[in-house]
C-alpha cells in the first residue's frame, strides 16, 4: 500500500537505470542520510559515537570492500585484516614522514592505494586457484602481513612496543578531534564510497565481476579476460578495505598495534558479508550492523530487563546467543539479511491486500 | 529437398587437417571443412563424434595438436578465447552457460562488454561518458530483447526462467556482440516442437537480417535439413560426409553411422 511503484513510468533508459528506480526508496534513503548528518549529531552521546556508530560505519566500508571481492567476483578472501593493516600502516607512515600531507583525505587515499597494490599482488594466485584453495592462499597473506608489521620495525617507526599513535588530525586545515567531528568525517567518506561501489557494481565492470563469479569459462569465451577482471576486483576491494583500515586506526583507535588487524578481524568482516548478503551493498551495512550491534544489545539486555547476573555468565551467554542467532539466520535465509529485506519489500507492495 | 538453395563464394573460416586428442583419446582426426560467409552450416553426428570439440577448437577454447584454422584470411594455430571474441566469433553452449545470478538484461549486456571502454574513474562516478555509454549499449540490447521477444523477463534473474527462455537469452547474449560468425551448440536440445519452431525462426532471421554466418550443432535431422545450407557429418572424430542436405541424406556412410551397419 505504502510501497507501491504503480504509476511510476520510466520514459528513458537513464531513468530506468538509476540506483533507486522507485520513488519511495529514493525518499527513504535521502531521509536516512539527512538524519545521519543532522539529527544524530544533535542527540548522540560520545559513547554512541565511539562504541556504536563509528565502528559500524568503518566496518560497513570494509564489508563493502570484501563484498565486492567475495560477493560480486566470487573470490573468497580471508586476508581482510591484513589489507586493513596495509591501509592503516601506509596511512600512518605517510602522516608521520610527510607532515605536509597532514590532510586525512590524502592520507586515507594513500592507505587505500597501497592496500590496492598489495591486494593485486596477493590476487595473482586467483588465476590458478579457486574456492577454498584461494581462501587458504589469502589466509597466507593475512599471516604474512601480520608478521611483516610486527617484525619490520620501519613500519612502526621503531617504537619499542610496536604500538603506533596518531594525533593532531586535520582535513583541509580543520581539526578532527571530537567524536562528533570524527563521526561526520567517517560518515561523509562512507557515503561517497558507497555511491562509488554501487556505481561500479551496476556498470560494465561490475557485470564482468559477476560474470566471472557465475561462470568463468563462459565469461572468458564472451571476451572477458579472467586475470584482468579478477585483479580489478582485488584492487577495488582492497582499496575500500585499506581506507577502512586507515580510518579504523586513525579515527577509531588513535593508537594501535598489529593485533588490531589480526585474523579475527578477517573472520569478523567475512561473517558480516555472509550474514548481510553476498553480492549486496545494502547487505554489507546490514551485516555490519548485526555483528557490531548484536553483542552490545545482548550484553545490555539483561540489565534493561532487570535480571541480575554475573559479568562472566553474561559474556558467556552473549557468545552462545550470538552464535545461535548466526546459525538461525543462515538457516532461515542463506542469502542474508539483504534478501530478507527485499522479500519484505515484495510483500509490502501488496500489503495489506491479499492479492 | 533442401528448403534453401543458395550459393556462396567467399570463405569466412576454413579448418585444415585438425587433430585433437586428450591423452590417448582422439577426439578429432584430420578434419577439414570450410564455412562460407553468410551461410548456415550444420555439424551433425552421433553422440561423442567430436562436434562440440570442433566448436571449441574454432573459438580457441581447445588447442588442436595438428592443423590450422584460417579465419577471415588469417591463419592461426593457437588463440585465446577472448581473442576469438574480439574478432567476431560468438557462441552458445550445449548446457546453458548463462550468468545465473544476473538478470536477463545484464546477461545480454555482458555480450557487449568488449565494446564498453570507459575506465574505472568514470564508472565510479557514473557521469558523462560512463552514463552515455551505458545508455547507448542499453539501446542496442533492447533491440535484441525485442527481436527475441523476451521483454517480459527483462529484469528477471535468469536462474528463475524456464529452460526454453534461458536458451533464448543465451542466444541474445551471443547476438549482443554482433558477431560475424555465430556458433550454436545444440540450440534446440530439449525443446518442445513450438519452442523449436521459434528457435528456427530466430536462427533464420539472424542469418537473413544481420547477415550473420552461423555454424550449428543439432540432433534434430528435420531441423538440420530444413535450415542449413551445407552439412558436415562427423563420426568418431572423423569427417564422413560434407555437402548440401540432399547429398547428406543419400550418403551411405552417414546412413550407416546413424542406423548402424548389419554384420
Amino acid at each position: 500500500m505504502l510501497y507501491r511503484e504503480a504509476g511510476q513510468f520510466k520514459t528513458s533508459y537513464g531513468a530506468d537505470q538509476q540506483i533507486f528506480p522507485i520513488l519511495q526508496d529514493r525518499i527513504f534513503v535521502l531521509l536516512v542520510i539527512v538524519a545521519a548528518f543532522l539529527v544524530v549529531p544533535a542527540i548522540a552521546s560520545p559513547y554512541l559515537y565511539t562504541e556504536i556508530l563509528i565502528p559500524f560505519l568503518i566496518l560497513s566500508l570494509a564489508a563493502i570492500g570484501l563484498n565486492i571481492l567475495v560477493g560480486y567476483c566470487g573470490q573468497v578472501s580471508l586476508g581482510t585484516g591484513g589489507f586493513m593493516a596495509v591501509g592503516a600502516y601506509a596511512a600512518y607512515n605517510l602522516w608521520l614522514r610527510a607532515p605536509e600531507f597532514n590532510n586525512l583525505i590524502v592520507v586515507f587515499l594513500f592507505g587505500g592505494l597501497m592496500a590496492a597494490a598489495v591486494g593485486i599482488l596477493f590476487g595473482l594466485p586467483s588465476l590458478r586457484i579457486k574456492g577454498f584453495y584461494l581462501a587458504v592462499a589469502t589466509l597466507a597473506s593475512q599471516f604474512f602481513l601480520d608478521w611483516m608489521f610486527a617484525r619490520v620495525k620501519w613500519f612502526t617507526n621503531y617504537t619499542p612496543s610496536g604500538s603506533v599513535a596518531v594525533g593532531k588530525l586535520e582535513v583541509f586545515g580543520v581539526q578532527i578531534d571530537q567524536p562528533v567531528e570524527r563521526y561526520i568525517l567517517i560518515l561523509a567518506i562512507v557515503v561517497v564510497a558507497t555511491v562509488v561501489a554501487k556505481n561500479l557494481v551496476r556498470g560494465h565492470i561490475g557485470r564482468s565481476w559477476m560474470a566471472i563469479r557465475d561462470m568463468d569459462i563462459a565469461a572468458e569465451i564472451i571476451g572477458f579476460r579472467p586475470l584482468r577482471t579478477k585483479l580489478s576486483a582485488f584492487a577495488v576491494s582492497s582499496f575500500f578495505i585499506g581506507v577502512a583500515g586507515a580510518m579504523w586506526g586513525f579515527l577509531r583507535l588513535g593508537s594501535w598495534e598489529p593485533l588490531a588487524f589480526d585474523i579475527n578481524r578477517s573472520f569478523q568482516i567475512l561473517f558480516m558479508v555472509i550474514i548481510g548478503g553476498l553480492g549486496s551493498i545494502l547487505g554489507s551495512f546490514l551485516g555490519a550492523a548485526f555483528i557490531v550491534l548484536m553483542p552490545i544489545l545482548l550484553n545490555q539486555l539483561p540489565g534493561w530487563l532487570g535480571v541480575k547476573m554475573s559479568t562472566a555468565l553474561l559474556s558467556h551467554l552473549e557468545f552462545m546467543v550470538f552464535g545461535a542467532m548466526i546459525v538461525f539466520f543462515l538457516i532461515v535465509e542463506p542469502h542474508g539479511l539483504a534478501r530478507l529485506w527485499s522479500i519484505a519489500k515484495e510483500k509490502l507492495r501488496l500489503w495489506p491486500f491479499p492479492h | 529437398m533442401s528448403a534453401r538453395a543458395r550459393s556462396f563464394n567467399e570463405v569466412l573460416l576454413s579448418v585444415e587437417g585438425i587433430s585433437l586428442s586428450f591423452g590417448g583419446v582422439k577426439a578429432l582426426t584430420d578434419i577439414s571443412f570450410d564455412i562460407a560467409k553468410g551461410e548456415i552450416r550444420a555439424i551433425i553426428g552421433p553422440n561423442g563424434a567430436g562436434k562440440s570439440s570442433m566448436l571449441n577448437c574454432i573459438n580457441g577454447f581447445y588447442h588442436p595438436q595438428q592443423g590450422a584454422i584460417t579465419y577471415k584470411g588469417v591463419r592461426r594455430s593457437q588463440m585465446r578465447p577472448h581473442e576469438a571474441a574480439e574478432q567476431g566469433i560468438a557462441r552458445t553452449f550445449q548446457n546453458i552457460a548463462l550468468f545465473r545470478g544476473m538478470s536477463t538484461l545484464d546477461n545480454i549486456m555482458t555480450g557487449r562488454n568488449l565494446r564498453m571502454k570507459t575506465g574505472l574513474f568514470w564508472q565510479a562516478l557514473r557521469i558523462g561518458p560512463a552514463e552515455r555509454e551505458e545508455i547507448e549499449h542499453r539501446r542496442a540490447v533492447e533491440e535484441i530483447i525485442d527481436f527475441l521477444e523476451i521483454q517480459h523477463v527483462r529484469k528477471v534473474p535468469v536462474g528463475q526462467l524456464p529452460y526454453g527462455l534461458q536458451k533464448r537469452v543465451e542466444l541474445g547474449r551471443a547476438l549482443a556482440a554482433q558477431p560475424e560468425l555465430l556458433l550454436l551448440d545444440e540450440p534446440m536440445a530439449g525443446m518442445n516442437i513450438e519452442e523449436k519452431q521459434d528457435m528456427c525462426r530466430f536462427v533464420l532471421d539472424v542469418n537473413d537480417e544481420f547477415g550473420t554466418t552461423i555454424c550449428l550443432i543439432e540432433h534434430d535431422m528435420g531441423v538440420v535439413m530444413d535450415i542449413s545450407d551445407r552439412v558436415v557429418v562427423l563420426d568418431y572424430g572423423r569427417k564422413i560426409g560434407d555437402g548440401v542436405p540432399d547429398e547428406i541424406k543419400r550418403n551411405q556412410a552417414v546412413i550407416d553411422a546413424y542406423l548402424g551397419v548389419g554384420h
